[in-house]
């Protein structure tokens, strides 16, 4: 399998997983959090798919193409590490979706930043909420919920917040 | 469409206009030539339909990610530089022996990708063997070249594909 096969693979799962999850937050109100804006492909199909919904956006830097960058009021510029602890306590529990697209080659970085994630999440989301991540973030009180049948395992993970704390 | 549909719908036409060119190059002899290896992904791709070939790469400047992995071509392999430098001094190596050519340049400049594809564009016939294919995200068609029919699926206008004609080879131009 070359590298455009691996790479094709890897954006039609990222796509159906987005599907999946738009669909299976379709009753629960609520706004949806992006981490990583990268070049803006996923934020631009969130908003696509979600058109009534309120995306936040998550970066260090915006170097996205410029149709797909956040108004300053959707954009939390910065840190993970500072911006998601601060937006965690101004959305405590009321997001139905949190897409977190933050891997890179050092899985290292990528395990620690995960762990980051995954720790804020049962306070994060609203019960029923979904995590959607390419990098593994299972947490307490969160259910392992089924990805699209074309997705191999590994590739991306879901998790789904009970329905109480 | 998203820029999630629309970079998904970019790369299987690409794949699949690389697949077709490398069914139908078949058994036309000489060395694959790329320009614009970008991260990678096409040049692997190649390799990968090829196994046997030579393959060539004309790149501007190696990407981060892409530098000291094995996604990238041997030193031998690796035409460092703007091509519009690199490529006249290497066309005499070339000249007439080429059967398949992959040109991915484009960037989000139409202007200097109108420039670079001209630039291209008058080089082909010189490097392609009678018969060699050209497969492109510009469209490098020249009066002498047949366009071949685009692989099922692939819009046409958003890759190109066309094979040089009989007169093809050194002194064409």
């Amino acid at each position: 399998m070359s590298r455009l096969d691996i790479n094709i693979r890897r954006l039609k799962a990222q796509r159906a997983c987005l599907n999946l999850a738009a669909e299976a937050i379709r009753e629960l109100p609520g706004p949806v959090f992006e981490l990583g804006l990268g070049n803006g492909r996923t934020y631009d199909h969130l908003r696509e798919i979600l058109p009534e919904r309120e995306i936040f956006v998550f970066d260090r830097e915006v170097a996205a193409h410029p149709d797909c960058i956040p108004d300053p009021a959707h954009l939390f510029l910065g840190d993970f590490r500072e911006t998601l602890p601060r937006a965690a306590r101004d959305f405590a529990g009321r997001v139905a979706l949190l897409h977190a697209d933050v891997g890179t080659a050092n899985a290292e970085r990528d395990a620690r930043l995960a762990a980051f994630i995954a720790e804020r999440l049962a306070r994060i989301l609203c019960p029923g909420g979904l995590v959607l991540a390419d990098r593994d973030v299972a947490f307490a009180g969160g259910q392992p919920a089924a990805l699209p049948e074309s997705v191999a395992p590994g590739v991306y993970f879901m998790y789904r917040r009970g329905a109480r704390p | 469409m998203s820029r999630l549909d629309s970079v998904i719908r970019r790369l299987e036409a690409q794949r699949a206009c690389l697949e077709h060119a490398a069914a139908l190059v078949g058994a036309l002899p000489g060395p694959v030539l790329e320009f614009g290896l970008g991260q990678g992904r096409t040049y692997d791709h190649l390799r990968e339909l090829l196994p046997e070939r030579e393959i060539f790469v004309f790149e501007r400047e190696v990407a981060d990610g892409l530098n000291g992995t094995a996604g990238l071509p041997d030193n031998g392999h690796l035409i460092l530089g703007d091509v519009r430098t690199t490529l006249p001094q290497v066309i005499e190596r070339f000249a007439g022996t080429v059967p398949l050519i992959h040109s991915d340049i484009g960037t989000g400049d139409a202007l200097s990708n109108g420039k670079l594809a001209h630039f291209l564009a008058a080089f082909l016939p010189e490097l392609l063997r009678p018969g060699g294919i050209v497969v492109s995200d510009q469209d490098l068609m020249q009066d002498s070249a047949v366009s071949i029919a685009l692989p099922e699926g692939v819009r046409p206008g958003r890759y190109f594909m066309f094979r040089a004609g009989p007169g093809a080879g050194p002194g064409f131009t």
